[in-house]
């Protein structure tokens, strides 16, 4: 570096402070490389406060983009399908050997018909039945790790756990499609839908329990996925509970559970509830293991819990190749209203999750800590 | 606060009366208690009765094991890693420490109240009753006269009687600390422990929690660890001097501060060593 020779002797730093104060001789060429990066740095400031602010942009520019340019793809299918895209059940790209049509402008085949109903209910059904099996497991879990086991083995539980995390959703669905689907279909469905009492309001849960590709599949493949987003964030939540009043309650004469259900868990609610939408949103989102396991069934809701049904993801990722075999375009732009509907869906969970979490921050959370 | 609690005794004569601690049945007593933690030993051999209806303050400088001492009466200890402990604790005679022993039972008759405030995350009320619904010891239609009750008692419930449904956070410190100490009186111990529960707080809530603790005598047994010695000497029938994990001396608070027999106790509270 020719430049930074010429630098006076002064203004080259040959020694380095650390954090504790202490000065440190460094070698020359240390002292010799802070000093041009501090220069370049004071040159560049335009510089890097015009990156920064350019990518502070990025999230907003995304956003408003992906939901314009859906948007603008999806006009002539809202027009087209009006109100009956959320309550019809049918359907029906219409048929490809005919001539295609001409409604209002948009041309599209013969018959088309978009009710999206079942996709819909699918995809809701589904999420509710992975986070009402995964919120409780994930928070037990959680609690048995911080307050039970020796460190040592929570290390290697939480190890799990983040792995869990990190494998592609289409091994879970292969492992759903190929094991646990047929378990359930074969062992667990058959005794639950014999034993659930002959009542209407449960006709849901009995009936014909299909091949193990359904709803229940679904949903549970989900509640697997969902638990180690839930469960380490739980856990790291209740790690940073205050001894304090855990020592208090436990001092009161209280059991290790109510210590968790009166101290550990109110702390840290707001945050529990966070992570369990936060798992919802994936949830809702989940498109590969949802389409193997989900049965692909679509035109129709399911009649009971342990059949082939659909989500809005999973019919997107399905249907796309032959959306785009249709001339008109048309069923392209109808799977452009439903991902817009998935996404304002999510949308929706995201800000009633901050809602939420706003909320619970009410009466029994620390306002001040401590003293 | 009552006028009576706002006076504060400064003056040896305004100190509590001698209480004849020979004649008194013993509430707690440690016999040859030796505890630690792994390799280290924190206490030695410490032989001392805690007499009913009394208040006994442990005093000595930081390290000489007095709050150790202070929670293995209610068996806090038993959490720590590697915690061990030879000789024993009697609670009436009957050792803590037996197989038989309900931690939780033990517990409820022995309780605690920490250095610093440490309110649960409920409204005012439900920490009131936290322990008092834990061990059942009243139906629900009772729980409101517990919680009025009880927050009189200490004398917080003219600041809080309109928000008993509200964060306890919201209190100042000393509140927090009246409230802890609610708390831990509402499940009915016979043994407070108390760890230098004033050591937060300012003189005014110092002030009153003292005059409180003279006034829960002799209806419960209070051992209270102190680093503050005019404070051992305002509130304690008894002190206990406490160095390098050996109990040195423990008499009547005024004898132990006046006429010390060990030379070590004679440094510590002349201020010689701290």
């Amino acid at each position: 570096m020719p430049k930074a020779q010429r630098i006076p002797m002064a203004r080259q730093p040959s020694a380095v402070a650390t954090a504790k104060g202490q000065v440190q001789p460094g070698p020359k060429w240390a002292g010799r490389a802070v000093a041009t990066a501090a220069r370049n740095l004071a040159r560049s400031g335009w510089l890097l406060r015009g990156a920064t602010g350019a990518a502070a942009l990025v999230p907003v520019v995304a956003l408003a983009g992906i939901l314009a340019v859906l948007a603008e793809r999806a006009w002539p299918a809202i027009v087209y399908n009006g109100l009956g895209f959320f309550t019809h059940v049918a359907w029906d790209p219409g048929s490809s050997y005919g001539n295609p049509v001409r409604t209002g402008g948009a041309l599209h085949q013969a018959g088309a018909t978009f009710g999206a109903l079942p996709l819909i209910l699918g995809t809701l059904g589904s999420s509710a039945i992975a986070i009402v099996v995964a919120v409780p497991v994930s928070v037990g879990a959680a609690l048995v790790v911080v307050e039970k086991l020796p460190p040592r083995m929570a290390n290697v539980l939480g190890l799990f756990l983040e792995v869990l995390a990190g494998i592609p959703s289409v091994v879970f669905g292969l492992w759903g499609a190929l094991s646990f689907g047929p378990l359930i279909a074969r062992d667990l469905a058959p005794l639950v839908a014999r034993h659930v009492p002959d009542l209407p309001v449960l006709n849901f849960f009995r009936g014909s329990t299909g091949n193990g590709e359904g709803l229940l599949t679904a949903g549970l493949v989900l509640a697997v996925m969902v638990v180690p987003i839930v469960a380490s964030t739980t856990r790291d939540l209740l790690r940073q509970v205050p001894a304090l009043p855990k020592e208090g309650a436990r001092a009161l004469g209280l059991s290790d559970w109510e210590v968790s259900r009166l101290v550990s868990l109110p702390w840290a609610r707001s945050g529990i509830i966070g992570a369990s939408l936060l798992g919802l949103a994936r949830a809702l989102g989940e498109t590969m293991a949802v389409a193997m396991v989900s049965g692909a069934f679509l035109g129709a809701n399911p009649s009971n819990i342990y059949l082939p049904f659909t989500t809005i993801a999973a019919t997107i990722v399905s249907q796309l190749d032959s959306a785009f075999t249709d001339g008109t375009g048309f069923y392209v732009r109808a799977l452009a209203e439903a991902a817009l509907v998935l996404a304002v869906i999510t949308l929706v969970a995201n800000v009633a999750a901050r809602l939420l979490v706003r909320k619970a921050g009410g009466v029994a959370l620390p306002v001040g800590r401590g003293i | 606060m009552s006028p009576a609690l706002a006076s504060t005794p400064t003056t040896p004569a305004q100190w509590p009366e001698a209480v004849d601690l020979t004649t008194r049945p013993v509430a707690l007593r440690t016999c040859d208690l030796t505890l630690g933690f792994g390799s280290r030993t924190v206490l030695q051999g410490v032989n001392l009765g805690f007499p009913k209806g009394t208040v006994t303050a442990l005093i000595g400088p930081t390290g000489s094991g007095k709050t150790t001492l202070l929670r293995s009466l209610n068996r806090m200890n038993d959490k720590v890693p590697k915690h061990w402990h030879q000789g024993d604790v009697l609670l009436d005679g009957q050792s803590i420490f037996a197989p038989g022993v309900q931690l939780m039972a033990l517990r409820r008759r022995v309780g605690m109240v920490f250095q610093r405030p440490n309110p649960f995350p409920m409204s005012i009320a439900d920490n009131v009753l936290a322990g008092v619904k834990a061990h059942r010891i009243a139906s629900r239609q009772h729980h409101k006269a517990i919680v009025k009750a009880r927050l009189s008692e200490v004398g917080l419930l003219d600041a809080v009687s309109d928000r008993l449904g509200s964060s306890p956070f919201t209190l100042s410190g000393g509140q927090q600390q009246l409230l802890c100490l609610a708390r831990a009186l509402a499940v009915g111990p016979d043994v407070l422990l108390l760890d230098e529960p004033t050591s937060s707080l300012d003189p005014i809530s110092t002030e009153h929690i003292e005059s409180l603790l003279r006034a829960l005598v002799p209806a419960l047994t209070i051992v209270i660890v102190t680093h503050n010695l005019a404070q051992a000497r305002r509130v304690a029938d008894q002190t206990a001097f406490f160095y390098q994990g050996r109990l040195v001396e423990a008499a009547p608070t005024a004898r132990l501060f006046e006429e010390p027999s060990e030379p070590e106790t004679a440094r510590y509270v002349s201020g010689r060593m701290g």
